[in-house]
Parts: C-alpha cells; structure tokens; sequence
C-alpha cells in the first residue's frame, strides 16, 4: 500500500482513523483517478473520526463549486448527529456528499442537503 | 363546551378518529389542510377499493396536531350514545313508519300513473292473471305432489307478513334509511364525552397516542411539515413514513418522502440512504430524513437524492 501514489498524501490519516482507512483511500481514488476531481485536497474530520475530501468535478457546467465528501463503509452505521457534524466540520456548506463504499470496490455517493430541497425537475 | 361546540368534533372509536359530517371534511382539507383518508363503503359493495366515502380515518398524527391546535375535539363515540327512554323511542319508531309510509305512498302513485298511461289492456289482464296465479300458489304452499322434488324443510317461523303488524305490508319495496350520523338522535349527547386536549382524552383512556419517543417524534415532524404549509399523506407505497405535498394532494404530485428519525443518536445505516435516496431520485422525489430532538424539541430536515456521478 505504501507504494501507492495516493498513500503519501493519506497516510497521516491513516495511521490517526485505522477504522476508515480502506473507505477513505478507496474514496480519495475514485475521487482522484475515475471521477478526476480537480484540486482534490484532503480534510481532517475529527468528529467523524476520519477525513474527507474537498474538490471540483471534471468539465462539467458546475465545475467551479466547491464540494465537500465524507466517506463512509457500507458495513458502518452513523446517525443523524454524525451527519450534522460532517456539515460542521466542512465549515457549514449547503450539501454534503457521501461516499458510500463497499468491499467490492464499488463505490456510490449520495448529496445530502440541509433543510428541504426540492429535487431537480 | 360553548367553545369546543365550534372545533371539528373528531368521533373516537376503538381508538381511531372518525369524522362523519362531509362539511367538516370539506373543511379539515380547504382550511387545515388535512386530508385523513375516505373508509367508507357501500354495505353490498364492501370490496369497492376506489371510490371511498364517509367516514374520514385521520392519521393520529392528524388528530394530535388538530387538537393540540384547538381545531377539534375528541368525541368518545360509544359513550355519546345514551340508553334512550321509550317515548324517545316511539318517537324515532313513529317518525321511521311514518318515512316507510311516505315512500310506499309515493311509489304506489307513481305507478298507477304509469300503468294507466302505458299499459293496454291486454297486459293488465295478463297481468291480473299471473297474480292471482301466484296468490294461489302462496296459499297452498306445500304439500302437493310436484315434478320438482321439494327439498327437505325445517318447520319454518311463522310467516312474516302475519308475524309482523308493525311493519306495513306492500309490494312496493322502500328504503330503511340509517343516517351515517348519530348527532340526530335524541339520546345522543357528547356534552360528557368531549375532550378538547390530547391530555384529558389519554387520561380517560379514550385515546393513547403518542405514548412514545417515536410516536412523539412523528407527531412533531407532521406539526413541523404542516406549519410549513404542506399536506401530507400516508408515505408507505414509497417506503417511508409521509408523503409530502406542496398543495392538495388532488392536484399536486408529492416532491418529498419523509422518514421519521426519533432522535439524533438512533442507528442510520448506509444501505437506508441508498435505498430511499435511489427510490427518491427514480421517483423524482427527494427523500427526507426528519430528526427529532426531544430535549431542545426541535425538528431538522436533510434532504438525500442520487449525486449523479459514481
């Protein structure tokens, strides 16, 4: 693992949150390498016990805004305060991303929006 | 009670609250926006599913906010109902016989008006004659030899016709008319069975809800929703707990699925927020989770849907 490109930049985290090392360095690869996020950095998330990402999309229309993930292990389970506290921790943003991982590898992400959002039409 | 005689009067039975009087529904859903849910069906049509009617079911979250808003009152229904005296009931029998009387009456004109202008004479002979036949047959009921094997009898009741003085023999039929409502009779009186807060009704056991968290926190998100201007409406056929709609249900599609989510600590899985955010996104409604918090008492919404990517 220690080999891997991306191991340098998650390490410290790795070592600080064991418990969500494999859905945070799947996450960030996907993010990274299919996804192609632009300016990915990575963020301490103290109350969620792990870190999440900040980034933009690829070329896409909204491709300036700013998003926020949080990832998390299918086999895991929060709670509502956990998510209040990822919108805490990312500095209050309107939507939080989630990165839902599974030991196959595959990968989902759902936007979760304070307040009442209607969906898109 | 002089102001409770001006809230809705929801009628409890066996813990459910009815209402009964279709102005009152008219209003529940133009003024307070609450829908409830048509029950009622035709006694021989018991199967009918789509064209409901009277009574209205209300959600009990329905109730507690109707209540705790001072909009209506609970009404213990079996209670209301007093034994009545016999001059009550002589009354309601003189006034039914007098109705059965009306009807045969108005019946019985009509059709010789119809029979004098229609019918030649050849059919009324016919017609004279296919009585009689039947009258004779009636008074010798059994006994003869016949082609038809007669099936084995129990000794029968005497003959109603006979039997029965009080209810007017004709052969035109009527209608036995059951008002829905029982605020017409006499020895109705709900004076001492209407409790204008949730409280006083759990104290007389007539109603229990809400008697836990969870139920607490479903009557407070539905409070929080419907002071929000929507309607809502039962949320099981997409798997959560309300519907929600910007208008009347009649004329808007629901934007939203809620789930009710008793406190900030209860377990949430992933697999929920994949489940209901995907059914969301396909039903192009966005799924919410409605936390409650019992101890600052308050309600916060997140909305999930799919990210559209990954």
């Amino acid at each position: 693992m220690d080999q891997h490109p991306s191991h340098a930049v998650l390490s410290p985290f790795v070592s600080k949150y064991p418990r969500a090392a494999s859905g945070v360095f799947q996450a960030y690869n996907d993010l990274l390498y299919a996804q192609q996020w632009k300016d990915l950095e990575v963020v301490d998330l103290p109350k969620c016990s792990r870190c999440g990402f900040r980034g933009r999309k690829a070329e896409t229309a909204s491709h300036d805004a700013v998003l926020s993930v949080v990832p998390c292990s299918l086999s895991e389970s929060f709670s509502l305060s956990w998510i209040h506290s990822a919108f805490e921790e990312f500095g209050g943003p309107q939507e939080v991303y989630i990165a839902i991982t599974a030991e196959d590898s595959s990968i989902v992400y759902y936007k979760i929006s304070q307040g009442i959002v209607k969906p898109p039409l | 009670m002089t102001e409770s005689n001006e809230r809705i009067q929801l009628r409890i039975s066996n813990k459910k609250a009815y209402v009964w009087d279709v102005d009152d529904i008219a209003t529940l859903r133009s003024k307070h926006h609450i829908c409830g849910v048509l029950t009622g069906t035709l006694p021989h049509l018991s199967q009918q599913n789509v064209f409901l009617g009277v009574p209205l079911l209300l959600l009990p979250e329905e109730v507690v906010l109707l209540v705790e808003k001072e909009l209506a009152v609970l009404v213990d229904d079996p209670s209301a109902h007093h034994t009545p005296d016999p001059l009550a009931l002589e009354k309601w029998n003189d006034e039914r016989k007098r109705t059965v009387q009306e009807q045969i009456a108005v019946a019985g004109a009509k059709e010789s008006k119809e029979a004098g202008r229609s019918m030649t004479e050849a059919a009324i002979r016919k017609r004279r004659e296919r009585e009689e036949k039947r009258a004779k047959r009636k008074a010798q009921p059994q006994g003869e030899e016949d082609l038809i094997p007669q099936e084995p009898q129990a000794p029968l009741p005497p003959h109603p016709q006979s039997d029965r003085p009080s209810t007017p023999s004709s052969s035109y039929t009527y209608a036995l008319l059951i008002s829905s409502s029982s605020s017409s009779y006499s020895w109705y009186d709900a004076s001492q069975s209407t409790y204008a807060t949730i409280f006083s009704a759990q104290r007389a056991g007539v109603w229990i809800y809400p008697s836990t968290l969870y139920e607490r926190a479903r009557c407070a998100v539905f409070r929080d929703l419907w002071e929000k201007g929507y309607f809502m409406g039962v949320g099981i056929k997409f798997g959560g707990d309300f519907l929600i709609y910007p208008g009347d249900p009649l004329r808007y599609h629901s934007h939203f699925v809620a789930t009710v989510i008793e406190s900030p600590v209860s377990t949430l899985r992933p697999m929920e927020i994949v489940a209901h955010g995907r059914l969301g996104t396909a039903t192009k409604k966005a799924h919410l989770l409605c936390g409650w918090d019992d101890e600052k008492k308050e309600v916060s919404h997140l909305s999930i849907e799919w990210a559209g990517f990954g």
